[in-house]
């Protein structure tokens, strides 16, 4: 999600959009992307001019702060294994859990004043 | 849209009503998502997985939970309470009570909601709240149960209008407890934790001790039944310094813990409004232990065999004394009524005269002790920040030994900004 997310960073992103590209369910994407708003890394908003009889649908996008965090937990999730016979992630959570824990750190380094 | 899935819909838009107005807007996004996914079982899938962030946000299950346990205790109150002749006069009050007290305990917290906002999350206000809604459904009972016993012997006769006013003043007396409970123990209440803690305990104490004097209410014939002659005297003294000086004692501590940002007037008006309250809340949580547990006392004595011999230990009763005993506790139980209805004005005025005596006779109540460091300038917003939870708890009300210290000083600002808004608690200064 991070990735997609990072491929066009100004571009508002719906929340079925995202779960097409990731493989994520409703119930597991949302989540994750409550804790990204909750820690200023997402930011959402309603969409201004829904289409005809549909309701306002809600976007999203990576924050600047989310960007440079999402650089480097990406960077970090790329880097090869620690140790041989490390077993390979089955499922988006187990890709997106470690991820989303080294934003947090990332953020809580960052602290109040980061931008 | 297939209808199922507008169903779903829906009721998934009604049930993001139940999420915290912060999560609101994540619940309806992901049931307007729901739009542009293909219909059928992928839709349903999409649903299925908002149900399961608003069980989730909306911590549904503790909310059930509660109001489960609510039901259960109204239903058990309902079951111990409703049987009776039709004819009688204390099964119609008896039923009145059922349905006036579930409708109190039940509509009353939305009201306080509107004006003081939820529940504290704090452990004690908590604590307060199940516990005084426990004593008004086991008051309920045990009322009832007392007048019907009455009534079987002849206590009510018509037209019974004197007992209709009495049954009047206890429903007026008890929504007034509840709404109490309900107001010292909310979000934007202005009494603090440390006032609940002291005004709660020193009750409790006050309660138990007045329970040990008269366990069968103030009348002559069933005062002090299980400590017989001079063995009482101690106890009485204990209850009356409890009555009079617990108040006065609850108030000047609460005062004294209390600190808060402002003027030496408006420090001032805020600690007296602490005594005040603490005051009230001990002979409040006092006059409600000593009422629940005396009527239940009198409510169970005419079956409970193993009760009367605690209560008159060594005594050998004759069936007829026994009788005329029982009759005579429960005729005894109107002094509850006057217990209730004048310990919390008495604590009140207590509190109040206590603190303003002090105030007005030399330093702040909280003055005690080496002088402080020199005041230093109000911060320049006003220490919102560090003050976000003075007075009303904030992030770390419930926690032992946390007292409001709102920032005096620069140092208590930064340590606000880090700790959101918490500052140290006392024991770390």
């Amino acid at each position: 999600m991070l990735a997609v997310l990072c491929e066009e960073p100004s571009q508002w992103r719906h929340g079925y959009a995202l779960a097409k590209q990731t493989g994520l369910k409703s119930g597991t994407l949302y989540p994750i992307l409550i804790r990204l708003a909750d820690r200023g890394l997402v930011e959402a908003c309603w969409q201004e001019e829904p289409q005809p009889g549909r309701p306002r649908r809600h976007l999203y996008r990576l924050t600047a702060a989310g960007l440079a965090s999402a650089t480097g937990a990406l960077a970090s999730a790329a880097a090869p294994p620690a140790r041989p016979g490390a077993r390979a992630a089955r499922t988006g959570r187990d890709v997106v859990a470690p991820v989303v824990s080294g934003l947090s750190r990332g953020a809580a380094r960052a602290g109040p004043w980061a931008g | 849209m297939g209808r199922l899935s507008r169903a779903a819909a829906a009721a998934g838009r009604g049930a993001a009503r139940l999420v915290p107005a912060g999560r609101r807007d994540w619940a309806e996004a992901i049931w307007a998502e729901a739009y542009e996914v293909p219909s059928g079982l992928r839709r349903l899938a999409w649903l299925a997985g908002g149900v399961q962030v608003i069980a989730r946000e909306a911590l549904t299950a503790r909310r059930i939970g509660r109001w489960l346990l609510f039901a259960a205790a109204a239903a058990w109150m309902a079951w111990a309470t409703w049987p009776g002749s039709p004819g009688r006069f204390a099964t119609g009050t008896a039923r009145v009570d059922v349905v006036t007290i579930v409708l109190l305990l039940a509509g009353l917290p939305w009201l306080a909601r509107w004006f003081l906002g939820p529940a504290s999350n704090g452990r004690l206000a908590r604590f307060l709240r199940v516990g005084g809604y426990a004593a008004v459904l086991a008051l309920t009972v045990t009322k009832a149960r007392v007048w019907r016993f009455e009534d079987a012997h002849g206590g009510f006769s018509p037209p019974h209008s004197f007992a209709w006013f009495v049954e009047i003043v206890f429903l007026v007396v008890t929504a007034g407890y509840v709404a109490a409970v309900l107001a010292v123990t909310a979000q934007r209440s202005r009494v603090a934790p440390a006032t609940l803690a002291i005004g709660t305990g020193t009750g409790i104490a006050l309660g138990v001790v007045m329970y040990a004097v008269a366990p069968l209410g103030l009348a002559h014939d069933a005062t002090e039944p299980w400590l017989a002659g001079s063995a009482i005297d101690p106890v009485v003294a204990l209850a009356w310094i409890l009555l009079l000086g617990g108040p006065v004692a609850a108030g000047g501590a609460a005062a004294r813990r209390y600190r808060g940002p402002g003027s030496p007037r408006e420090l001032s008006n805020a600690k007296l409004w602490q005594g005040a309250a603490a005051g009230f809340l001990a002979t409040g949580v006092g006059a409600l232990i000593v009422t629940v547990l005396g009527t239940g006392t009198v409510a169970l004595m005419p079956r409970a065999a193993w009760l009367r011999h605690w209560l008159y230990p060594g005594q050998h009763l004759l069936a007829a004394v026994v009788s005329n005993r029982e009759l005579a506790a429960s005729s005894s139980t109107q002094t509850y009524g006057l217990i209730m209805v004048t310990f919390p004005v008495i604590g009140l005025l207590l509190g109040i005269v206590s603190i303003n005596a002090a105030i007005s006779s030399g330093p702040s109540p909280g003055g005690g002790g080496p002088p402080g460091p020199d005041p230093v300038p109000d911060p320049p917003d006003g220490g919102r920040l560090a003050s976000a939870g003075a007075g009303t708890g904030g992030p770390a009300a419930g926690l032992p030994g946390w007292s409001e210290e709102g920032p005096d000083s620069e140092h208590g600002e930064v340590l606000a900004d880090v700790t959101g808004g918490a500052g140290l608690p006392a024991g770390m200064r």
